[in-house]
């Protein structure tokens, strides 16, 4: 039996055959990475945007990282307090674009400046948004204590941003 | 009338100021005014020359920190910098962690993580103090996130009076 095994998955017997290809999976329940990866729906009609699509293994290679500072490099200062502050940043731009945000909320540190980046929809009138990024602004340069910017790009709907159907 | 006399009465070096007028008339019509040349006061700080000023640039993507280093380049052969050497080390400084990848128990399965530092040099030669100044001034304010940039300066000093040079006893 085990040698009929080892042949199987040595040759090329998996692309032929489906089911022999489910019996012999490689890896276990236990040591397979879940994290950052989707399911396929039966429908085929979940979007997902450019960086859903790539799973975390794609990290330096299709993908680049959210948030850009100095504190992960070597001799790199305030590690955990920038962690915090890039977490705490992600939620309140979140909550207070309610439904708008459509991608991954992009911070970027240079010296003191803090720039925070992101694609929302224009569900909202143009007045309220110019209201919106004077307030987060404001309040988060208030609390983290350093100048924020915000860098909007707008965009119609979600299907503008969306990379594939899954 | 009597004071710009005195003034070119009292001036050390007469002759060449003599030259210097005699060539000015002839060229222009105006007479300019005699200005005695004084030697430069003690107090004056001369300006400070260094013989080789090092960058170090430190970062996470190599591409970004080659993008800055072709930058930094740039901007020395405006300024009429030479640039002596400009690498990098093939591989990064990797941290390496090895956690558990369950909560509880299963010790056998693991996750690992690592945290990578790219490094770029960049050597500058033959710089005066108020060049490397705005040289770098330029460079640190165009700093791109996530790279951090380590500047060494090799200065040139005259020996000091103190210090004199060993006399011989004959």
């Amino acid at each position: 039996m085990n040698s009929i095994i080892k042949y199987a998955q040595c040759s090329s017997l998996s692309q032929w055959s489906p089911v022999f290809a489910s019996q012999f999976h490689t890896s276990s329940a236990l040591s397979r990475v879940v994290s950052g990866k989707y399911r396929i729906t039966k429908k085929r009609d979940r979007p997902l945007t450019y960086e859903m699509a790539n799973p975390p293994h794609f990290i330096a290679h299709r993908k680049s990282w959210n948030s850009w500072n100095t504190s992960s490099l070597k001799d790199g200062l305030r590690r955990s307090e920038t962690a915090v502050e890039d977490e705490f940043i992600r939620r309140f731009l979140n909550g207070t674009w309610h439904g708008l945000v459509c991608s991954e909320v992009i911070i970027k540190r240079q010296f003191n400046h803090i720039r925070v980046a992101a694609i929302v929809r224009r569900a909202v009138s143009p007045t309220k948004m110019y209201f919106l990024i004077g307030y987060t602004e404001e309040l988060l340069s208030n609390w983290i204590q350093c100048p924020v910017t915000l860098e909007l790009q707008t965009v119609d709907s979600y299907k503008d941003v969306v990379f594939k159907y899954i | 009338m009597n004071a710009i006399k005195l003034l070119w009465r009292s001036t050390p070096s007469r002759s060449i100021l003599f030259n210097y007028n005699t060539t000015r008339l002839a060229s222009a019509a105006t007479i300019t005014p005699i200005q005695r040349i004084e030697p430069p006061p003690s107090t004056i700080k001369l300006d400070k020359l260094y013989k080789r000023v090092e960058l170090e640039m430190r970062g996470i993507d190599p591409a970004v920190l080659l993008s800055y280093s072709w930058f930094c380049i740039a901007a020395a052969t405006h300024l009429g910098i030479d640039v002596t050497k400009s690498w990098a080390l093939r591989k990064a400084e990797k941290e390496r962690h090895t956690l558990l990848r369950c909560v509880h128990i299963y010790k056998k399965h693991r996750v690992q993580y690592e945290v990578r530092s790219y490094f770029r040099f960049i050597h500058l030669q033959r710089l005066t103090g108020s060049t490397c100044d705005t040289y770098l001034e330029y460079i640190e304010r165009n700093l791109p996130e996530g790279c951090a940039l380590k500047v060494t300066k090799i200065e040139c000093q005259t020996i000091p009076d103190h210090i004199k040079p060993p006399v011989d006893e004959k």
